[in-house]
C-alpha cells in the first residue's frame, strides 16, 4: 500500500487515541454530543407539544410527502455507512481510502441537504412558513436546526479531506477523522427520530 | 512491554484477521434500512390503528438508534465503558423526565 508514504510508517495501531490530546478530543466530543442531545431533546419536546397548532394553515398530514422523506432518509443513512468506512480505511492507515469515503459521505450529505431545501421551498409556497403557526415555528426550528448541523458537517468534512492531503494521517489528524465520523453518525441518529416523530407521526395524525 | 504489544497489534491489523473489518457495519446498515422500511410501511398501512402505529414506529426508532450507537459509534468496541455509562445515565434522566411529563402532568 502507498499509505506508508504519507506518515513514515510509525503510526500506532489506534492513532485517534494514541496521544493524550487525541483521547481528550474523543472524550470531549462525547460530552459535546451529550449537550447536543439535550438541545435536540428540547426542540423535539417543543415540536411534540405544538405540532397540532396549525391555526388555518395546512397540517403535516396534508403537507408531507413520504417519498421525499424516504429518499432523504436513504441518502443520509447511506452516507453514515460511508463515514464509518472512512474510519475503517483509517484503521488500515489508508489515506486515499479515508479521503475517498469521506468525499462520498459529503456527496450523499449534500444530496440530503438539497432534498431538504427543495422540501422547505415547496412548503413555503404552500403557506407553511416559520411564522405561519406554532406548528411551523417548531417544525422549522427542529428540522432546520438538524439541516444546519448537516450543512456544518459538510463544510467540516470537506476541510478535513483537504487537510488530509496536506498533512497525511498523523496522531493529530486521526482524532479529527474519528470525531467527524462520530458527528456524522449522531446527525443520522437524530434524523431517525425526526423522520419518526415529525414525518411519520405527522402522517398518522 | 506496552510498546512491544502495540507493534504486535499493529502488525496484526496490517495482516487483517484480528481486525474487525466492515462486515458488522454492513450488517448494521442492513438492520437500519430494514427498520426504516418497516416504519414507513407500517404508517402507510391503513389496517393498523393510529395508537399502534405511533408506538410501533417509536420503538423501531429506539432500536435503530441503539444499533447505530453500538456499531457505527463504536459502543460495542472495547474501552467504551465511560461513554456507555454517560449514555445510560442520560437515558435514565430522559425516561424520568418523560414519565413525569406524561404520567404526572398530562393525566
Amino acid at each position: 500500500m502507498s499509505s506508508h508514504d504519507h506518515h513514515g510508517g510509525a503510526l500506532p495501531a489506534h492513532p485517534e487515541t494514541a496521544t493524550l490530546e487525541g483521547k481528550n478530543k474523543v472524550l470531549g466530543f462525547w460530552l459535546f454530543l451529550g449537550g447536543e442531545t439535550v438541545l435536540f431533546g428540547t426542540l423535539f419536546a417543543t415540536f411534540i407539544a405544538l405540532r397540532n397548532q396549525v391555526l388555518d394553515g395546512k397540517s403535516g398530514e396534508e403537507l408531507f410527502s413520504l417519498a421525499i422523506v424516504a429518499a432523504a432518509t436513504i441518502l443520509l443513512l447511506t452516507s453514515s455507512l460511508f463515514s464509518v468506512l472512512a474510519v475503517q480505511a483509517m484503521n488500515r492507515q489508508d489515506v486515499k481510502g479515508i479521503q475517498f469515503w469521506l468525499a462520498i459521505t459529503v456527496l450523499f450529505g449534500a444530496g440530503f441537504l438539497g432534498l431538504e431545501i427543495y422540501e422547505f421551498v415547496h412548503y413555503v409556497h404552500e403557506g407553511h412558513t416559520i411564522a405561519a403557526n406554532a406548528f411551523g415555528s417548531s417544525f422549522y426550528a427542529l428540522v432546520g436546526f438538524h439541516g444546519a448541523h448537516v450543512a456544518f458537517g459538510l463544510l467540516w468534512i470537506t476541510l478535513l479531506i483537504i487537510q488530509l492531503s496536506k498533512k497525511g494521517l498523523t496522531t493529530v489528524t486521526a482524532p479529527k477523522v474519528y470525531v467527524a465520523s462520530l458527528y456524522w453518525h449522531f446527525i443520522d441518529v437524530v434524523w431517525v427520530f425526526i423522520f419518526t416523530v415529525v414525518y411519520l407521526m405527522g402522517k398518522v395524525g | 512491554m506496552a510498546n512491544h504489544e502495540q507493534v504486535q497489534s499493529s502488525e496484526r491489523i496490517k495482516r487483517g484477521p484480528a481486525h474487525e473489518g466492515p462486515r458488522n457495519h454492513f450488517i448494521a446498515f442492513g438492520i437500519s434500512m430494514a427498520l426504516t422500511l418497516l416504519a414507513f410501511v407500517a404508517v402507510a398501512t391503513p389496517e393498523f390503528g393510529n395508537t399502534f402505529k405511533v408506538g410501533f414506529i417509536i420503538i423501531l426508532a429506539l432500536i435503530q438508534a441503539f444499533v447505530q450507537l453500538a456499531f457505527w459509534m463504536h459502543m460495542k468496541d472495547r474501552g467504551h465503558i465511560f461513554p456507555i455509562v454517560g449514555l445510560a445515565t442520560g437515558f435514565f434522566v430522559f425516561l424520568t423526565a418523560l414519565f413525569m411529563a406524561v404520567k404526572l402532568l398530562w393525566w
